[in-house]
């Protein structure tokens, strides 16, 4: 399901999933009931579509940031328990409440302001662009968005498919965490390598290698961007800011060297650049990549 | 967005957060017509910390030393930014200092309560003795409860503080706060509170929903010469380095990415530029095509700049809007001074680009390794 289908995202991107071969059963836009997008039939509220098609896995979201909350919380209620929010902007104080219901519920939030879900050759649910992605073993998760797409297409083209391709989303409050996907892709028969994609603010990649330490089996490969800037400044969305908001209380974390150090002490190999990415999974396989195109 | 103290004193007012008597100076004169009784003390409306030994900070005892004092404050810039505004407020006799503050915990996801004994101007002190809740349900009083125990606080002062508290949270809640912080929270000897100095921060992203504390911007004055960058730096600005070469990509990941492999050539970054990342509800090619053009007019800007690097990555006509928009910007810039540029672009329609581009002279690249190389090499 595709909600805000209407939206200048949701109708650019809803029929490229329909094309990638994602069976998108309905579109939400409140006012077009009754209209279609694509084919794609669109109705006024969740629970009133899906009466009419049936149970829905997933539901991806593209309305603006301050409905982001009340749309993730009506697909919640109507039963469905995997969201995508793409939308970039959504105010952390909306983010906290959906993640305690979220977690209530059981319900799977990726985002928000991510490119979403990429299972290559077979669906995709969100914007990754088809064709840097290519079936293979590679679990690509990671806290970026165009980079991810950029390392996608670097693995690709040396032969590294990917299994589960995501951007788990560069806002500062996320639904989804590196540590569960971590644990998605050590569990998915799929995957025999995982490449983690980070950057400087937070703390992500620090809480993420702890993690790798203490549960995750599969090799990791990590690449870290941001590693030349300066430490006072920070590019772009507020997800990479340094998050030290009381003087002193946290402002060793988040820099590219506690990334690194972290990410070494969980014994996770660190390409200087993407194009190490494949040399270092080569390595961590063996040298035997199972670049099994399926497709 | 962080607010000035007497912008934050005005929301704690509302809240019922005890504060001084004050008023707002915008004119040394506005000294002769005070209505709080001398003596007094006036505060530079400067968003800093460190104001009192910069001299923002000044106990006065009647009008003619109140107006000297203020036309100093006035022209005195603490880290390069001059007050547009004075605060004039009554004097507070203090017994003790805490420190309380709510923020968001970004990686647990929750608001948390922080509180010390030792608030004022000692910061490590006041780290020292921190202690921290977190508010991981629906909040509830206990939890400020639960706070002022930890911080040791004893007898009467654990209703008061904690009910200060809970102002602070339902603060917090309603104006979409990243922070509230009180410190120093003045206990009197008779065990009166008082927020003698306050700080809040406004989260960027829920702005727009709460138009009253948007309209308080206009009163923070701007750095002159600045390291801190802008918070939404996706709006087209640009941040100046040292070097020769400025950089335009789209999302925060991609552009640090393309910074650090220009460092690792030797190469040395004039400028960049965020375009933001492809996830606005409202992104539309016009939209994109007007950014770009509008980052590049600032980046032109630079004297240092030789060459300027477009690595630009996505879906959806992404490739011919970023074409589209380096041939009109270089149309109007056409007869001033030339900067050549290099262009990185992966997508659809890769070949319509290309044609486009090469009409201009541009070289365009697929590989990002080469393009670097190549801007390197014009860089020199």
């Amino acid at each position: 399901m595709v909600q805000g289908i209407t939206e200048p995202l949701g109708s650019i991107y809803a029929p490229l999933m329909q094309v990638y071969g994602g069976q998108i059963l309905a579109g939400i836009s409140p006012g077009h009931g009754g209209q279609h997008l694509e084919g794609i039939p669109v109705f006024d509220l969740v629970e009133q579509a899906l009466l009419s098609v049936g149970a829905v896995d997933t539901s991806v979201i593209f309305v603006p940031p301050y409905q982001v909350l009340d749309a993730a919380l009506e697909a919640i209620a109507a039963g469905i328990r995997q969201l995508v929010l793409v939308t970039e902007g959504v105010p952390p104080m909306d983010m906290m409440r959906l993640c305690r219901v979220a977690e209530a519920s059981e319900t799977l939030v990726v985002g928000p302001n991510c490119p979403g879900i990429i299972v290559p050759g077979q669906i995709l649910l969100g914007t990754h662009p088809a064709e840097f992605y290519t079936p293979g073993t590679v679990g690509l998760v990671s806290r970026c968005g165009t980079l991810t797409y950029e390392v996608a297409r670097e693995l690709s083209q040396a032969g590294f498919g990917q299994s589960i391709a995501l951007g788990i989303g560069s806002d500062r409050i996320i639904g989804s965490t590196f540590q569960q996907w971590l644990q998605i892709l050590d569990e998915d028969e799929q995957t025999e390598a995982i490449v983690l994609v980070g950057k400087i603010g937070s703390d992500s990649e620090e809480v993420a290698a702890r993690y790798i330490i203490e549960a995750i089996d599969k090799p990791v490969v990590a690449y870290i961007a941001g590693r030349t800037l300066p430490q006072s400044q920070y590019i772009g969305h507020a997800g990479a800011v340094v998050s030290s908001q009381v003087a002193g209380l946290r402002d060793e974390i988040g820099t590219a060297e506690s990334k690194i150090s972290a990410l070494r002490q969980a014994k996770v190999p660190i390409a200087e650049c993407l194009s190490q990415l494949p040399d270092l999974l080569k390595q961590v396989l063996k040298g035997s990549p199972k670049t099994s195109a399926k497709s | 967005m962080d607010l000035l103290e007497y912008q934050a004193k005005q929301l704690f007012y509302e809240m019922g957060i005890p504060v001084l008597p004050s008023q707002q100076i915008d004119h040394p004169k506005d000294l002769k017509g005070l209505k709080i009784p001398y003596p007094v003390v006036l505060k530079s409306q400067v968003y800093t910390g460190g104001r009192g030994k910069a001299g923002g900070i000044r106990f006065v005892e009647n009008t003619i030393d109140a107006v000297a004092a203020a036309q100093t404050i006035f022209n005195l810039p603490i880290t390069g930014m001059y007050p547009a505004v004075l605060l004039a407020e009554a004097k507070y006799d203090a017994d003790r200092e805490l420190y309380l503050a709510v923020i968001l915990d970004w990686s647990a996801r929750r608001p948390l309560l922080l509180g010390s004994q030792r608030g004022g101007v000692d910061v490590e002190a006041t780290i020292g003795a921190m202690q921290q809740v977190v508010v991981d349900q629906e909040f509830s009083p206990f939890y400020a409860r639960r706070l002022a125990l930890k911080m040791g606080l004893q007898g009467e002062l654990i209703r008061s503080v904690s009910a200060i508290l809970e102002k602070m949270y339902q603060l917090f809640l309603q104006k979409d706060l990243d922070l509230v912080e009180i410190n120093p929270l003045a206990v009197s000897s008779a065990g009166e509170l008082m927020a003698l100095d306050g700080k809040i921060t406004a989260n960027d992203d829920a702005l727009g929903r709460h138009p009253d504390l948007a309209t308080l911007q206009e009163k923070i004055p701007h750095q002159i010469k600045t390291k801190m960058l802008p918070r939404d730096l996706a709006d087209t600005t640009l941040v100046e380095l040292e070097g020769n070469i400025g950089i335009l990509c789209n999302g925060a990941g991609l552009t640090m990415t393309t910074l650090d492999l220009v460092h690792k050539a030797g190469g040395r970054p004039a400028s960049f530029l965020n375009l933001g990342s492809e996830y606005r509800h409202n992104n539309s090619p016009e939209v994109l095509r007007d950014r770009i053009q509008r980052g590049l007019e600032l980046m032109m800007q630079s004297k240092n700049l030789k060459v300027v690097l477009v690595n630009t990555l996505g879906n959806v006509m992404l490739c011919r809007q970023t074409a589209e928009a380096i041939a009109t910007h270089l149309q109007h810039q056409a007869g001033s001074r030339v900067v050549p540029f290099v262009v990185r672009l992966v997508g659809d329609q890769f070949d319509e680009a290309r044609q486009m581009l090469q009409a201009l002279n541009l070289p365009l690249f697929h590989d990002l390794d080469e393009a670097i190389a190549e801007a390197i090499s014009l860089s020199k």
